[in-house]
């Protein structure tokens, strides 16, 4: 019942803290502490802008975000943004995977074992068509990140501390800091939540006169997703971060829950990372096939037969066996995977935000809803802020000496 | 044949071989059911960088790489553009539209310009992945030529650009099948699908709704507004009917059944009591029915008067005063009576038939249909009386939700 009244907002929100997120935010507490919570501070106003742009977008327009993108800049810029979606996307297909490894790797089960079979399960699932009822499933199994604000409470945190971090800047021109930060910026709003959340709206057939709602769970989504980023990132800084630990496996960014669950902390991050990386890869394939289908014009849909959604669901098995496929590789460190997936995201968002921004500051689509100044700036900053620091990676990964 | 994305950008020279500017997009006034004559260039000047309409009585040659022209450049007339003119970039490539052959939605990938009747027109909308590959500019490696060109007749598409108008747009849409007008619908967005439901006539939206998906169902009542939506579902089967309302909010659902006449508010509110997976919650309360007394002939006269009003009469169902169900009579036994033959003595007679109970599983009613190869089924309650009937085709509906 209360599934039925959660919004696109608060869905997005929850699937954005999928198996990339946890171990994104993981990372970055156990790595730097709290030195990194101001840009989580920051793109909070980030994540409820964009969220809100695709909300707007989609009521207004009725129209995905990949339709419109092609209706309003023809096939070459089209190929251009679907091409860019599609690596972000089996980026972070290739980090739900991970994820799923990850998981049984905590209860002794190999890779090679979990992730071809949860692959075959996600096929089923989605082809079967009771998406709708196993994404609800996953989604209630995954608020399970509400364990976190528990231990974070538990390991009792110096929050004054951490408020201060907020609001202090602080920057490094290290490689692995540059990836953990775009990575932190690319897990928490990521192309794919964008053409995701529009075209909830649109399926949901919201009515513009419920604009304004929209645009509050949008912001409140927004706030809720990082309050649980912020404990994740506060925990991690007080198990591990603060005796010089590192996350380098599963096990190690299991070791936060320890504080709330004990002995039994590496079965309850298991789960929880295992529901989210299912989530998400339930999602995404089906996200992306959508996407472009709608922006090419192909047939999509899963009553269609095979002559007919060929396309269609030849990108979603695509997307399930070319990342299933990267995570079975012999040598990835799936912790390493995860976190890369992300600074991909994170350099790519720029692209799909600037066709966005064009998008929202069109007066022929939006009329008198096109954006205003102040989220103008705001999301331009992000987009400058993004470019920058993958500029600044770029330079520091080719050219090491300069930062010595 | 030329294609529309060969020509964009091509230099345009007049009569003393200057070049004027280049052509940035072509300008038509369509006429439905016709191929549309180019009326004008859009061009961008190359002196003063401005955007200007050569109309097109101009044009000498066009061709992909210069497009002539048969006057000066000082004589030329601009044209200047009115409501009611497309222009095919802007307007209609990489739009959406029905491909009324396939009965689905397509993107424009390019359009096809050629002469017809001694004018150059868009003759037709190529869909195919070529056509994508044209646009990109690889084809002329001839590395996709393995490809199919796939148009489509510009005078049986159907452009479904919200400002477009439908309603004369329309006439092969309404050829096809209201199921695939429906599944046409879904795969459309909210405010195209109400557009499309809104141009057809009240009896064909009705047909559209009913077939379509149940999730798309309640947004479009709710996109179409209570007044249209009544309007409309007053067409539907009263099962149907039931199952829509059901599907809505409680203030939305009543705004609807405000609009109803009384005899059938009150129908749809007996049957909105029965729960969705059994006989009464798939039954309708509108079929015909005779009394055993009547002859042949009045029960005709009764289908010849009544029959508009009812999806399929391929059975009469008999209920005597007392509303009790005694029995069933075909179309085809009808037929082949005698007129003046008493129905009870034409009738199957209830006792040997088999009938549902109302709170019976859809399960066990269509097993009952299966085992004994019924087209519809009467239903009941236990004092025996005559309720509702249910029909195969609602029987396959909730087996096969999705089809």
């Amino acid at each position: 019942m209360i599934l039925s009244v959660i919004g696109p907002g608060i869905i997005t929100a929850n699937a954005d803290n999928d198996a990339g997120g946890i171990s994104t935010y993981s990372i970055v507490g156990a790595h730097y502490g709290y030195s990194l919570l101001w840009v989580l501070f920051l793109i909070t106003f980030s994540l409820g802008i964009t969220q809100e742009f695709g909300m707007r977008l989609g009521i207004v327009t009725g129209k995905g975000l990949a339709a419109l993108i092609r209706e309003k800049f023809g096939v070459k810029l089209t190929v251009f943004a679907m091409f860019t979606m599609l690596v972000a996307n089996l980026g972070t297909i290739t980090a739900e995977f991970s994820g799923v490894a990850a998981s049984f790797s905590l209860i002794g089960v190999s890779k090679y074992f979990a992730v071809p079979f949860f692959a075959l399960i996600v096929w089923f699932i989605l082809y079967k068509g009771s998406f709708k009822k196993a994404e609800k499933i996953f989604l209630l199994l995954s608020s399970f990140y509400i364990v976190y604000i528990i231990a974070g409470f538990m390991v009792k945190p110096d929050f004054g501390a951490a408020a201060t971090a907020l609001v202090t800047p602080s920057f490094h021109f290290d490689i692995k800091y540059l990836i953990a930060f775009i990575a932190l910026i690319g897990t928490t709003i990521t192309p794919w939540g964008q053409f995701f959340v529009q075209s909830y709206v649109v399926d949901k057939g919201v009515r513009s006169k419920h604009l304004n709602i929209s645009r509050f769970e949008a912001y409140f989504g927004a706030i809720i997703t990082n309050l649980v980023s912020f404990f994740i990132i506060v925990t991690t800084a007080n198990v591990l971060f603060k005796y010089g630990l590192t996350i380098t496996s599963a096990g190690d960014a299991a070791l936060a829950l320890r504080p709330l669950a004990g002995e039994f902390a590496q079965f309850l991050f298991a789960f929880g990372l295992f529901s989210a990386s299912m989530l998400g890869a339930l999602i995404l394939p089906v996200a992306t096939a959508y996407a472009i289908c709608e922006a090419f014009g192909w047939e999509s849909g899963f009553n269609l037969n095979w002559s007919r959604g060929r396309i269609f669901y030849s990108l979603i098995i695509f997307s399930i066996v070319i990342p299933s496929a990267i995570v079975l590789l012999p040598c990835v460190n799936l912790m390493f995977l995860m976190l890369m997936s992300q600074a991909v995201n994170g350099m790519l968002l720029p692209v799909i935000l600037i066709y966005l921004m064009r998008l929202m500051n069109d007066k022929e689509l939006l009329g008198k809803h096109v954006n205003g100044m102040i989220v103008n700036v705001v999301a331009g900053i992000t987009v400058v802020g993004l470019i920058a620091a993958s500029i600044i990676l770029m330079g520091v990964s080719f050219f090491p000496q300069l930062t010595m | 044949m030329i294609y529309l994305s060969k020509i964009l950008g091509a230099k345009i020279k007049d009569s003393a071989d200057q070049t004027i500017g280049i052509l940035k997009d072509v300008l038509i006034k369509p006429t439905p059911g016709e191929y549309s004559p180019l009326e004008a260039l859009l061009v961008k000047s190359k002196k003063k960088q401005h955007y200007f309409y050569i109309p097109y009585h101009y044009v000498e040659n066009l061709a992909a790489d210069e497009i002539t022209l048969k006057t000066l450049e000082e004589k030329i007339i601009d044209y200047t553009s009115e409501s009611g003119d497309i222009l095919l970039l802007r307007d209609v490539m990489d739009q959406q539209i029905v491909d009324t052959a396939g009965a689905r939605v397509v993107r424009v990938n390019d359009l096809q310009i050629g002469e017809a009747e001694g004018e150059m027109c868009v003759l037709g909308i190529d869909i195919s992945t070529r056509g994508l590959m044209r646009r990109l500019g690889l084809t002329k490696t001839g590395l996709f030529n393995w490809l199919h060109v796939n148009l489509i007749d510009w005078k049986q598409a159907q452009p479904i650009k919200g400002t477009l108008k439908l309603e004369t747009l329309s006439r092969d849409l309404v050829k096809l099948h209201p199921a695939d007008l429906a599944n046409i619908v879904e795969k459309l967005n909210i405010k195209q699908g109400r557009a499309l439901v809104e141009a057809m006539d009240p009896k064909t939206a009705a047909k559209i709704l009913e077939e379509i998906d149940p999730r798309v169902q309640r947004i479009l009542v709710q996109a179409l507004g209570p007044e249209k939506a009544a309007k409309i579902s007053e067409r539907m089967s009263i099962d149907e009917l039931v199952d829509l309302i059901k599907l809505l909010p409680y203030d939305e659902a009543k705004e609807v059944c405000a609009v109803f006449q009384n005899g059938r508010k009150s129908k749809l509110e007996k049957l909105l009591t029965y729960k969705d997976d059994t006989a009464g919650g798939l039954m309708t309360t509108e079929f015909i029915s005779a009394l055993p007394s009547w002859t042949v002939q009045q029960v005709i006269d009764e289908i010849k008067r009544t029959s508009e009003s009812f999806r399929s009469i391929l059975y009469i169902y008999i209920a005597d005063s007392k509303g009790i169900y005694k029995g069933v009579v075909s179309l085809r036994r009808l037929l082949t009576a005698n007129p003046t033959d008493k129905i009870e003595q034409v009738m199957k007679k209830a006792k040997r038939l088999p009938c549902a109970k109302v709170h019976q599983r859809v399960r066990e009613v269509g097993k009952l249909m299966t085992k004994y190869d019924l087209n519809s089924v009467a239903v009941v309650d236990h004092h025996h009386r005559l309720l509702g009937v249910v029909a195969v085709d609602d029987v396959m509906r909730t087996f096969f939700p999705h089809a």
